[in-house]
This record gives C-alpha cells, structure tokens and sequence, in this order.
C-alpha cells in the first residue's frame, strides 16, 4: 500500500479555554504540546484568546504547517475559537485543504470536513455526533487528575500522538478506538460492581467511538523534516 | 398518543433513572451545548429542548448497539 508522506516539522494546535469544556481540551492538548516538543516538532500553540480567526489565518498562510490539532466548539459547517469566534468555515476551507487535521470538535467531520478533503490528498478525522465527556467536578481546577474525564480524553489524545509517531491517519484512528474499547471495558467493570452511573458513561463513550470519522486520505503520514530550527516561530 | 410518542416518552424516563443515580459531582460536557449536572440533565429531559433531545438521541443509539450486537462485536473484536 502506497503511503502519502507529508513533510514537515510544524504542528498548529487551537487551544481557546473560556468555559469548562474547552478548558479540558486545552489541559488535555497540552500534554501533546509536550510530547511534540520532546520530539523536536515545533508547536504553534493558539491558546485562549489567540484562538482568534485573524492570527490563525495569518500563520496558515505564512507557515503552511501540514499538521492541525483543533480543541474547540464545533457545528456541521464552523469550528471555533476563543468564545465561539468562528475560525474555520465554508468560506476559508482552502486552508484546510491537503492537511492532516484532528478536530476534536461537535459535529465538524459532517460538512466541513467532508468539504476540506474534496478533491486533494488532505485527511481530516474528526466526529459526526457530538464529543462529549463526563467531568468529575473535584478535579475541574486539575483536569489530568480527573480519571472520569480522562477515559474520554486520552483516546482523543491518541490520534495525534499517533500521527506525530508516523502512523498513518488510518492507523492513528484505530489506535485510539483500541483505547476507547479499553475503556469501555473498564467502564463495564465499574458497573459490575455497581458503581453509580456507569451505564451512562459507557453511553457517552459509545457516542464518541460511533461518532469518530476518518475522513480524505487514510494512508497519510506525517513525518518530521530536520531543519534548523532557530529561526522558526513558536 | 402514538406508538412513536409511546416509545420517546419510554426512553426518556430511562435516560432520566438512568441520570439519576449518577453522582452529583459528575457533569457531562456537551460541546457547545455547555456543561451539565445530572439535575440539569434531567431538567432539559423532561423539557425536551435541544439537550434533552441530545441526551435522549444518544440512549438511543446506545440502546440500538446493544439490541443489534453491534456493542459486543466491537467490545469482541478488541479483547
């Protein structure tokens, strides 16, 4: 099987935190933030108001990473930013074009994702449904402590960890698939002992895994180019 | 009321015990939707607006997986 290789060496990752949803993805983001920088990758990370459409735009076209990691709210046509700026629709969906991206975002691999792989060699994988997760609130102020959120999120996670690891997009999603079964197990196991509210945490675990779309070109490979490095912005 | 309506009513009082029993503490993120406790969850059940249709929309997908087999042959096929 003939593998896509994308070259590159710059990861663009949307992190806007404004409400308690987004400052999970942002908390759970970061951890790959750190593992693409112990792997010499150089992050652009767009955090909280930074998430905004003109500076990302911006770094597209000047930079023209191959790699897009996008934590934020979502609709079948719009991914947004830092409180709600929309900053990838319809209308700039060029930019999204013969890229590898992870949206982890509500119901953005239905339209705009189907329309950001039309006609080139690009891959979005992201979800039809919503992504949903629970939160034990004792941990909010410290998501990566909070293992309720954590059954949800480290699969999410494992997509781009994978990519950045050279797996193909392919692989990637089932890496990550592999976790949430994993997962789901666990969560069976939890109600075997009748720990309240298992039922519904599979449930939701369930919607995400159903929800999870591969979309474009599923043989693509990130691969990191050595390059120096000095004069690149981070 | 019809069979459909019979059936939606069904699954909500599901989806509703079904939150009940969850820990207070715990809170479903529903992207943009925001972030719920579980009483909040049952609120918008009962009132079947947008998040409550939501919730109501993933019991029954969840309760399709598991009468089609689809749940087992996934949780199978990864042991």
């Amino acid at each position: 099987m003939t593998h896509l290789i994308k070259m590159g060496n710059l990861l663009l990752v949307t992190r806007p935190k404004y409400d308690d949803g987004t400052e999970y993805l942002s908390a759970y983001a970061m951890e790959i933030i750190k593992e693409a920088k112990k792997r010499e990758i150089i992050v652009k990370d767009f955090e909280g108001p930074q998430a905004n459409k003109k500076e990302i735009e911006k770094y597209l076209k000047l930079k023209n990473p191959d790699i897009l990691f996008l934590n934020g709210h979502g609709n079948e046509h719009e991914i947004s930013g830092h409180r709600e700026e929309i900053i990838f629709s319809l209308e700039n969906i060029n930019l999204l074009k013969n890229k590898i991206v992870y949206a982890r975002a509500c119901f953005a691999a239905c339209s705009l994702g189907q329309e950001a792989v039309k006609n080139n060699s690009g891959c979005f994988i992201g979800y039809i449904y919503p992504f949903s997760f629970w939160i034990d609130s004792k941990w909010s102020a410290t998501p990566l402590k909070d293992k309720i959120a954590s059954l949800y999120l480290i699969p999410s996670n494992e997509i781009i960890l994978s990519l950045l690891n050279g797996k193909t997009a392919g692989e990637s999603d089932k890496k990550s698939r592999k976790l949430m079964v994993d997962n789901m197990k666990k969560i069976l196991a939890m109600e075997q002992k009748k720990e309240p509210g298992a039922t519904l945490m599979l449930q939701i675990l369930w919607d995400n895994y159903e929800g999870q779309v591969v979309l474009g070109n599923e043989e693509v490979i990130f691969k990191k180019k050595n390059f120096d490095t000095s004069s690149a912005s981070t | 009321m019809n069979k459909e309506e019979s059936i939606n009513e069904d699954v909500k009082e599901l989806v509703i015990a079904r939150l009940d029993v969850m820990p207070s503490n715990y809170k479903l993120s529903i992207g943009d939707m925001g972030t719920f406790t579980k009483d909040d969850l049952i609120k918008h059940v009962r009132a079947s607006d947008s998040v409550g249709n939501q919730i109501v929309k993933m019991q029954f997908n969840f309760i399709k997986a598991l009468t089609s087999g689809k749940l087992i042959d996934t949780l199978n096929k990864n042991g």
